[in-house]
């Protein structure tokens, strides 16, 4: 393995051959649905029935533009998502923030308590309360909301967020908050301008992952929104899927697919790592 | 007391949302609240746990979820851990090829799943195409019910193995490389390495990727609700579409609660079993 | 002064009673219309498209909005509860399955018809459409389209088509002696709803009946236990292949269509496909009821589609306009000659223009008079699955067919006890 690597750089053309053959396979294997996706958007429906025969004809837009066009317009559910995600990731922070903060600095015995706790809540499969959730939604008029729908999504993300914040927290030297206190700051302006410019990285990544939860989020958009122009990406994805709206299908559910697909894309390439590292750190301090 | 304060806003929302529908489920179960109760609360008893012992779509519905998350689960793993070597490599646009092969893992999962569909179509998905363009037969990979859990497999075990990759790689990140040269220089092979070093020093990652990934994979919703909406002949539903599909087409509140708890349970006894296990397998180590 | 003052008010008074009644006019010229918004299933929606053109162009006051729905029918049923679940319906008319009304119904979701239909709505109908309309003695959908299970024989290979289970197996036996046909008999023995639908006819030909009023919802009986065993018996003996137990709709057709097999059971829709270029049966294929046993009358499984109106539409008297228009006389006549659906109205069965287009149109009348209804109970899609698993063990080989009813009419029982049916009782009423 290193000594793979060591042993590629210093000469040996073989290895280096090998890994990168390793690797196309591993693009490959990753991208290639995708790239299937993008192909398939390209093209005509005639082209997509008649079988893999000519590349030079059969080129198209038109899915795009029907997938653009159609009513509500797909824009209109990826603004959605972008605007569940963004408030959701919001309201997560303001929420986790002051937690982690507050049990990175109590007793052992209580934060193994909350963390074990906390840690079983973001293993569980949430899908189990979408029946509870909708109650909820039924009795308090909470449907067909999208400020609404950020609650259950910052529910069901807290836990994870506390235990990547108040790691985060705990890493921090207790002497700089001392000190603080010893200058006469309050409670709330230690955080402001002491703790929080030195979290940076790791507020960055927990909101990040809270971002990407909610825009993906599929079972409690499902059943507390109805109304079309208000349907976020994932569920309406599904009724895209289980419709056909689209005359010919294929074509325009690539397109979007694709169109859904793209936002992500930019996200994973400019915050890879801040991303991976909001990941494994989750998993390692958990 | 100030602590409390600043906690008790994320507390309050987390009974909220993890214990309160517990608690509720737990009371629902014992009530039928159906159409013919006009979604109304009606005490019944212990009704919607004996249905649930006697119903065969439970029960198999609980096996084909089980042998869903197992299969995946370890074509993960292994997948994973060889990308995760792969990765952990020195060579050139790492970095590029790492955040490409993480995109599967960041898709919106209905997204994805809608694009498997068109993938395994027949006959004009491009496998079909492909085995057409070989002479042979296409395959209804959607349509066949010992082939369609095969299909979700696939598509689970592409969206989620970066995912398992990227915790292993940072296992791998963390054993010491002195550990690897003293086992070279006595003669080891990186084979055996494999084996002897960095195999026994993943263990704990490789179980906190593992515990993740189970629990998620016996929750599989989105994937076969885009996929296959649990057909053909609900030979790939799992227990979490049966309990949406009671409450949402069924309308039958109460024993949609009872379907969830009763997964829930099972959940706690795999959990159970897992634990002991590890900390028997700690005890022999 | 004060005399123009006066002027001045009474000019003023003049001027606002004009624009008054310029503006009342106005907004009762520019009164936007109602706009009724219908949900229906994909094929229905394509099929109703110049029907719904041509009633916009001619009402000014009233406009129809088609959602097209998904294709598969469930789909359908699912966007329209996810909405009705919140309370907050888009749709005025929904375009309904059979067997989704009484769930519907039950939930409180619907608007009872009677007040703009009057008692006799259902008069002109063919006696077998009536059925499965009407729930506790109250109207909840007009139906558009119908359908029932047919058998479809092969004239060239018989005289006339077996009217007894006892028929059709022996001369399924001769035929396959003789090297006529490969099978006997093939239908829909998948899990899935369609074999619900062909044991319903069955268990009506052997003297019984799916429902309630009978010991586990009609299955712990003689009746039903003869009809599944019947079925087992017809895999067992290679009467209908081993595969028949995955077979849907489709993989019948295709096994009759290529000259396999002597019968087939199937819906109306079936012969237009067995008529067509590239059929090896075509103009070889007889229609008729499914078999009964000596002294039992024949049974055809009924599905329609109709439409329903949603309680909390904001305009019912325009959605009921539309309603009736969509399933009138002249909309069902060109779903009938330009679709090849099967009509509901009695005179349209008659029409000697359309038995003319489509000359089987007699023959699906009377099996339509046959007609048997799935049970209609508002649990009925988990009642389904309860038969079907059962009966699909059966066909492919496993256990004792009168166990097997008995099971399933255990967990039939258990499932309505559980959910609350026998708290609140409803009587369920069948028919017109």
């Amino acid at each position: 393995m290193n000594a793979d690597g060591n042993v590629g750089r210093t000469g040996g053309i073989r290895p280096e051959m090998r890994t990168g053959a390793w690797v196309a396979l591993l693009l490959l294997w990753s991208l290639g649905p995708m790239l299937w996706q993008l192909y398939t958007s390209l093209r005509t429906p005639a082209a997509l029935l008649a079988g893999a025969g000519g590349l030079a004809g059969g080129w198209t837009l038109g899915n795009y533009t029907a997938v653009l066009t159609g009513d509500p317009p797909f824009w209109r559910y990826l603004l959605n998502s972008s605007v569940v995600g963004a408030l959701s990731t919001l309201l997560t922070l303001a929420l986790a923030i002051p937690c982690a903060y507050a049990l990175s600095r109590r007793r052992v015995l209580l934060r193994l308590l909350v963390g074990g706790g906390l840690l079983a809540a973001a293993v569980f499969p949430y899908v189990l309360l979408f029946l509870a959730l909708l109650q909820v939604a039924r009795q308090l008029g909470l449907a067909n909301n999208l400020l609404a729908l950020c609650l259950p999504y910052a529910g069901l993300q807290l836990p994870l967020a506390v235990l990547l914040l108040q790691a985060a927290f705990a890493e921090l030297p207790p002497e700089l908050e001392e000190s603080a206190v010893l200058e006469g700051f309050s409670l709330w302006q230690r955080l402001r301008w002491i703790l929080l410019p030195l979290m940076g990285p790791a507020v960055v990544s927990t909101g990040l992952l809270v971002f990407l939860f909610s825009w993906n989020e599929f079972p409690i958009a499902l059943t507390w929104i109805s109304r079309s122009e208000l349907l976020t990406l994932a569920p309406a994805m599904a009724r895209i899927a289980g419709s056909s709206v689209y005359t010919v299908p294929y074509g325009a559910f690539a397109a979007a697919t694709v169109l859904g697909s793209a936002p992500l894309l930019a996200l994973l390439l400019l915050f890879q790592r801040q991303i991976v590292a909001g990941l494994t750190q989750g998993a390692i301090k958990g | 007391m100030n602590a409390l304060l600043l906690m008790a806003p994320a507390l309050l929302l987390l009974l909220a949302v993890f214990v309160w529908p517990l608690l509720d489920y737990a009371w629902l179960s014992l009530q039928a609240q159906s159409v013919f109760t006009g979604l109304e609360a009606v005490p019944v008893g212990p009704l919607n746990w004996q249905r649930l012992a006697a119903d065969g779509r439970f029960w198999q519905d609980a096996w084909q979820t089980l042998r869903f998350a197992l299969v995946s689960v370890g074509l993960e793993l292994l997948a994973g851990l060889a990308i995760a070597l792969l990765l952990h490599q020195r060579w050139r646009g790492r970095g590029v090829v790492r955040s490409l092969a993480l995109l599967p893992w960041a898709l919106p999962t209905t997204v994805m799943a809608l694009g498997w569909r068109w993938i395994f179509n027949d006959p004009y998905g491009p496998i079909n195409g492909l085995l057409q363009s070989l002479g042979l037969a296409s395959v209804p990979f959607l349509a066949a019910p010992e082939l369609a859990w095969l299909a979700t497999v696939v598509a689970d075990v592409w969206k989620t193995t970066p995912f398992v990759a990227l915790l292993l790689l940072a296992g791998l990140q963390m054993i010491p490389h002195d550990l690897y040269e003293a086992f070279a220089l006595e003669g080891g092979t990186p084979w055996q390495g494999l084996w002897r070093i960095t195999l026994p020093l993943l263990r704990p990652y490789v179980f906190i990727a593992a515990l993740f990934r189970l629990a998620q994979a016996l929750g599989v919703f989105d994937l076969i609700a885009v996929l296959t909406g649990g057909g053909p002949a609900s030979s790939t539903e799992s227990l979490a579409v049966y309990a949406y599909l009671n409450a949402m087409r069924f309308l039958d509140f109460g024993y949609s609660a009872t379907v969830m708890l009763g997964m829930f349970l099972l959940l706690l006894l795999g959990a159970a079993a897992l634990l002991v296990w590890r900390r028997q397998a700690e005890v022999r180590a | 002064m004060s005399r123009r003052l006066a002027a001045i008010a009474q000019g003023l008074a003049l001027a606002l009673a004009l624009a008054l009644v310029i503006g009342l006019l106005s907004r009762a010229w520019a009164r936007p219309a109602a706009v009724v918004r219908v949900l229906m299933p994909a094929p229905f929606a394509d099929a109703t498209a110049d029907l719904v053109a041509a009633f916009n162009r001619s009402h000014r006051d009233v406009r129809i909005a088609v959602t097209r729905g998904p294709f598969e029918t469930e789909a359908v049923s699912d966007l329209a509860i996810s909405s009705l679940l919140l309370g907050d319906s888009p749709y005025d008319l929904l375009l309904m399955d059979v067997t989704w009304t009484a769930k519907y119904a039950a939930a409180g979701w619907l608007e009872p018809l009677d007040a703009w239909l009057g008692p006799e709505a259902l008069a002109p109908l063919v006696d077998g459409a009536r059925a499965g309309n009407r729930i506790d003695g109250r109207l909840y959908r007009l139906p558009l389209v119908a359908d029932m299970g047919l058998l479809y024989w092969r004239t060239d290979l018989m005289d006339a088509p077996p009217r007894t289970p006892g028929d059709l197996a022996a001369i399924s036996r001769r035929l396959q002696e003789q090297g006529k046909v490969r099978w006997g008999y093939v239908w829909q023995g998948r899990q899935y709803e369609g074999l619900s639908c062909v044991f319903v006819e069955l268990v009506s030909g052997f003297g019984g009946q799916w429902g309630p009023g009978e010991p586990g919802f009609g299955l712990a009986s003689p009746a039903a236990a003869r009809a599944a065993g019947w079925l087992q018996q017809l895999v067992h003996e290679g009467i209908s292949p081993r595969a028949v137990a995955n077979f849907a709709e489709p993989e019948a057709l295709q096994s009759f269509e290529a000259g396999e097999a002597a019968f087939l059971r199937n819906w109306p829709y079936a012969w237009q496909e067995l008529q067509r270029p590239g059929s090896a049966v075509a103009g070889r294929v007889g229609v008729t009821t499914m078999v009964a046993e000596p002294g039992v009358s024949p049974a055809a499984t009924q599905g329609s589609w109709g439409f329903s109106l949603l309680r909390g539409s904001p305009h019912p008297d325009a959605a009921v306009a539309v309603l009736r228009a969509l399933t009138g006389e002249a909309s069902q006549r060109q779903l009938v000659s330009r679709y090849g659906y099967t009509p509901t109205l009695q005179t349209l069965f008659n029409d000697p223009e359309l038995v003319a287009q489509r000359p089987q149109l007699p023959q699906l009348r009377r099996a339509l008079d046959q007609a048997v209804l799935r049970p209609l109970n508002p649990g009925y899609a988990q009642l389904s699955d309860i038969l079907q698993r059962q009966l699909s063990a059966l066909i492919s080989g496993r256990g004792d067919a009168a166990a097997a009813m008995a099971r399933a009419g255990r967990e039939s029982d258990l499932l309505l006890r559980a959910s609350g049916q026998e708290l609140s009782p409803r009587p369920q009423e069948v028919g017109a």
